[in-house]
Parts: structure tokens; C-alpha cells; sequence
């Protein structure tokens, strides 16, 4: 290990390669916000709401069962007492705690639907923005390619899901941008090239030509940087 | 955003699984959570039910039957009459007794190894046979209802734990039946709507492969009932752009081949230009 060179710390006690190179600010870190969940609320509602009223419907029909079944034991329970005593207190006594019991049930099973409901909605969405998060970003980036321009892509954050996707559209980019790039070196050097040419005929209007495609050259730079 | 007719092309169920990752995670979610949802409160309403049901047994066989009153055994067998007199008995004829021990003895002398035997002689002259009383069974005039009320009560009881047991069993089988249906629906419903968005982004991931190798197709429309509409109406834009820089570089690279062709320039660079020309015009086609 005494091969290893020893670290220097250059900036804020950052390595070398860590400190972005000609002193550049380096670009504040994406930071998930509460409300850039919802990025696409037709594709994420659907799913949500979807699965939500399913689990809804689903823990509402069985809870009804449950309340259903305790209810006839409690009615059955009641019968039973009235018909062994004729004391009407303890009837009333037992009746009373018997609802009671009923209506903490139904108290929690209400209080467990609510709860699933929000937790569910919310572990939803998070989970629908992983898939609606790279398509925003692949959208903005179809929106530059929209405007011509070629820039350079990024990668996705962690946990993101459509990686393949994502991964087919950065390399199709990429591979535009360089075939691009190599096109805009190619026409720069035979704008070289034709200023240097000797001409025969009218050599103003080649001028004019040369000068055109340099602007265009200029403009294509700003496009692919 | 009017674009070219779509081909025509049907759904297929072997490629409903474009995105296997995406589309199963999703499924799997939906189904999954569905899957616990329905063993969890299924169970709790079974443990009601058993409840209810235990209540409901417990009501029925608490309430007790009327019973059959025994019948008492004098009412069923009285006493029989009493016997008639046994007819006068003969004064028996004094028969001297045989004389056995001295008959065993001569059998002895006779054949010592044959078994003793002992004779009895019986003189049923002397029995008396007394015929069996009548049997004559009395029953309480009640009794017949008093039986008939117990084993309707009885019946009653055996239908109502039956009942019992049959709407529990009923229950299990419902909530069963519903989850083994809604299982499959979901899993059914969830690749089928996961692949209106994976079909979509295979879609695009075709364009994108033809573009990633400089073709430049026509873009053809999403199919009806797609999702991701927006999306694809910024890939298609996306690739209208790209498309447009590729015409742009055309228009500038012929005006300048036809204008040093016009001044005579006779160069390298004209072969060069004209093949980068060539190669933008068929990524065009």
C-alpha cells in the first residue's frame, strides 16, 4: 500500500476528483419536493385511485361481513340473557356493553380502512413517480430535441424504475449527438477547405455559400453543446 | 399533431408482456395487496363467523325439548294374575330307587376303563306349566303428543345447527370463490392496462433504435386505448426536430456542392461533402 499516493484534499475537504475542474460552480444535487410527485397525475392518478378504491371496496365488503357476524352473535347473546333472567338491568347492562364492543369494531375497522387508504395512496404515488419521474425527464429532453438541440444526458436518479428505457433512449441520443457532432466537424473543415480552393468561375456566389453554411456551423455548435 | 394512420395492428396475448419488470412489479402489487387484503379480513370474518356461529349453537341447544315422560313399569306390565291353582298332586308310587352305585360297579367289573356316568330319571307327572300372564301396556293419553313435541323439537334443533353450519360454510365459500376471482381478474386487468404503457415505450424504444442507426421513419400514431399520449406526442415532436436539423444540414451542404460546383472548385473536400449528402438523403428516405 505505500505505492498508493497519499490524498490531497483540495477544496471544502474534497478530493481532487471530487471538485469540479476549472473552478465551475458544481450543480446543486436534485432533491426529491413533495409536491414533484405527481408529475404525470394521469398516468400516477389512475393507478392510485385504482388500487386504492379496490382495496377500499375490498376491506369495506369484508369489514360489513365482520360487523355483520359479530352483530348476530351480540343479538344472539342478548336473546339468550333475556329469555335465562327477567332482571331488566342486567339485560340493559350486557345490552349496552355488547354495542359498545360493536361500535369499537366498527371504530377500528374504519380507522384501519382510513389508514390503509392514505398509506396505500401515498406508497403509490412515490411508487408511480419512479416510473413517471424518468418519462418527465426523458420528455424534457425530447422537448430540447424539439428545438434542436443536442445536449448532454443524464443519468437517472437511484431507484428509478425504466432503466432499460431510459438506457435505450441515452444511447440512441448519444449516438444522434456524435453522428451530428462528427457532421458539424466535417462541414467546418470544408469550409476551410473551400476558402482555400481555387476557383474558376464565379467565386462570389461560392462565398456566399461558405459564408451560410459557417453561420450554420455556429448555430449547430450551440445546438450540440 | 395530425400524423400518419396507425397500421392496424391488434393486441396480441403472447406480447402483452413488453416490460416485464415494470408491468409485473405493478401486477404483482395490485394482486398481491389484494392477496393479503382478502386473507386477512377473510380470516377475521371467519373467526367472527365461528363465533357467531359457536353463540348460535349454543342458543339452539340451550333450549331443551320437551322430554318423553318415562313410562312407569306398572302401568306398562301390571302384575299378572295370580296363577291358578296347581291340580291336586297324585301321592307319587314309592319306585324303589335304582340302585346306581352297584350298576356302576358292574360296569367297572364289566370294563374298567369306561367312564362313570349318573342316571336321572325325571317324572314330569308331578310339574305343574303356568301359561304366561298377558302383557297389557297402559300409556298416559298425553303421551303420544308428548313425543311427537320432543322429536319436532328435536328435528327443529338439528335443522337450525345445520343452518348454523351451513352459513358458515357458506361464508368460507364466498369470501374463497371472490378472492380466487378477483385474483385472476386483477392479474388479468393489471398486465392488460400496464401494457397500454409499456406498448407505448416499446414503441418509442423502436424509433429510437432506427434513429440511434441515422433512419429517420415515418412516426405512426400511438394505438386506440394506448396510454402515454402526451408522451409520444413529445417523442414524435422530438423526432421531427432531429429530423429537421438533418434537413437543415442538407439544404446548406447542397447549396454549397452546387455553388463551388457552379465555380469549377475541383477538390477532395467536393467527394467528401457529396457522400455526407448521400448519407443524409437515405437516413431521410
Amino acid at each position: 500500500m505505500s505505492d498508493v499516493p497519499s490524498a490531497t484534499v483540495v477544496q471544502d475537504g474534497k478530493l481532487g476528483g471530487d471538485v469540479p475542474k476549472n473552478g465551475a460552480p458544481q450543480r446543486p444535487k436534485y432533491k426529491r419536493k413533495l409536491s414533484n410527485y405527481l408529475l404525470d397525475k394521469k398516468l400516477q392518478l389512475r393507478y392510485v385511485l385504482m388500487v386504492t378504491i379496490l382495496s377500499g371496496v375490498i376491506a369495506g365488503s369484508l369489514g360489513y361481513l365482520i360487523y355483520q357476524q359479530r352483530h348476530i352473535a351480540s343479538a344472539s347473546i342478548e336473546q339468550d340473557i333475556a329469555a335465562l333472567t327477567k332482571d331488566d338491568d342486567f339485560q340493559k347492562q350486557v345490552a349496552g356493553e355488547l354495542e359498545s364492543t360493536d361500535r369499537v369494531l366498527v371504530y377500528k375497522m374504519a380507522g384501519f380502512g382510513i389508514g390503509l387508504v392514505l398509506i396505500l395512496s401515498a406508497y403509490l404515488v412515490i411508487m408511480t413517480h419512479k416510473v413517471a419521474g424518468p418519462l418527465y425527464k426523458v420528455s424534457m429532453y425530447f422537448d430540447r430535441m424539439a428545438d434542436g438541440r443536442l445536449g448532454v444526458v443524464t443519468a437517472l436518479r437511484k431507484g428509478d424504475m425504466l432503466q432499460d428505457f431510459y438506457t435505450a433512449f441515452r444511447e440512441s441520443h448519444d449516438a444522434m449527438r456524435a453522428r451530428l457532432t462528427a457532421d458539424h466537424e466535417a462541414m467546418i473543415a470544408a469550409v476551410d477547405k473551400l476558402r482555400d480552393a481555387s476557383a474558376k468561375g464565379n467565386r462570389a456566389e461560392l462565398d456566399a455559400a461558405i459564408g451560410k453554411l459557417e453561420a450554420h456551423n455556429g448555430t449547430r455548435k450551440k445546438q450540440l453543446s | 399533431m395530425a400524423g400518419p394512420a396507425n397500421k392496424g395492428y391488434k393486441r396480441s396475448w403472447k406480447n402483452l408482456l413488453l416490460n416485464k419488470r415494470y408491468q409485473l412489479r405493478f401486477t404483482l402489487f395490485m394482486v398481491g395487496l389484494s392477496a393479503l387484503l382478502m386473507a386477512g379480513l377473510g380470516f377475521w370474518v371467519m373467526r367472527e363467523a365461528n363465533v357467531a356461529t359457536s353463540v348460535g349453537r349454543s342458543r339452539v341447544v340451550g333450549e331443551p325439548c320437551v322430554k318423553v315422560p318415562d313410562l312407569k313399569p306398572e302401568e306398562a306390565f301390571p302384575d299378572p294374575a295370580p296363577p291358578p291353582p296347581a291340580p291336586p298332586v297324585e301321592k307319587p308310587v314309592n319306585v324303589p330307587p335304582p340302585d346306581t352305585d352297584a350298576n356302576d360297579k358292574a360296569a367297572a367289573k364289566a370294563d374298567p376303563k369306561a367312564p362313570h356316568h349318573a342316571t336321572v330319571q325325571i317324572d314330569d307327572e308331578t310339574m305343574t306349566l303356568v301359561p304366561p300372564a298377558p302383557i297389557v301396556q297402559t300409556v298416559p293419553k298425553d303421551w303420544g303428543d308428548a313425543v311427537v313435541e320432543h322429536w319436532s323439537c328435536e328435528m327443529r334443533q338439528a335443522g337450525a345447527l345445520d343452518d348454523l353450519e351451513r352459513g358458515r360454510t357458506r361464508i368460507l365459500l364466498v369470501i374463497v370463490a371472490t378472492s380466487i376471482g378477483l385474483l385472476l381478474g386483477l392479474a388479468v386487468y393489471g398486465i392488460n392496462s400496464t401494457h397500454k404503457v409499456a406498448g407505448p415505450l416499446f414503441k418509442v424504444t423502436l424509433y429510437l433504435g432506427k434513429m440511434r442507426e441515422g433512419r429517420f421513419d415515418k412516426v405512426y400514431n400511438l394505438r386506440k386505448g394506448d396510454q402515454l399520449v402526451d408522451f409520444y406526442d413529445h417523442f414524435k415532436a422530438a423526432h421531427a426536430g432531429v429530423v429537421k436539423l438533418e434537413r437543415d444540414d442538407l439544404e446548406q451542404l447542397r447549396a454549397v456542392i452546387a455553388a463551388a460546383e457552379a465555380a469549377g472548385v475541383e477538390h477532395d473536400v467536393m467527394g467528401e461533402l457529396r457522400a455526407l449528402v448521400a448519407r443524409k438523403e437515405k437516413s431521410l428516405e
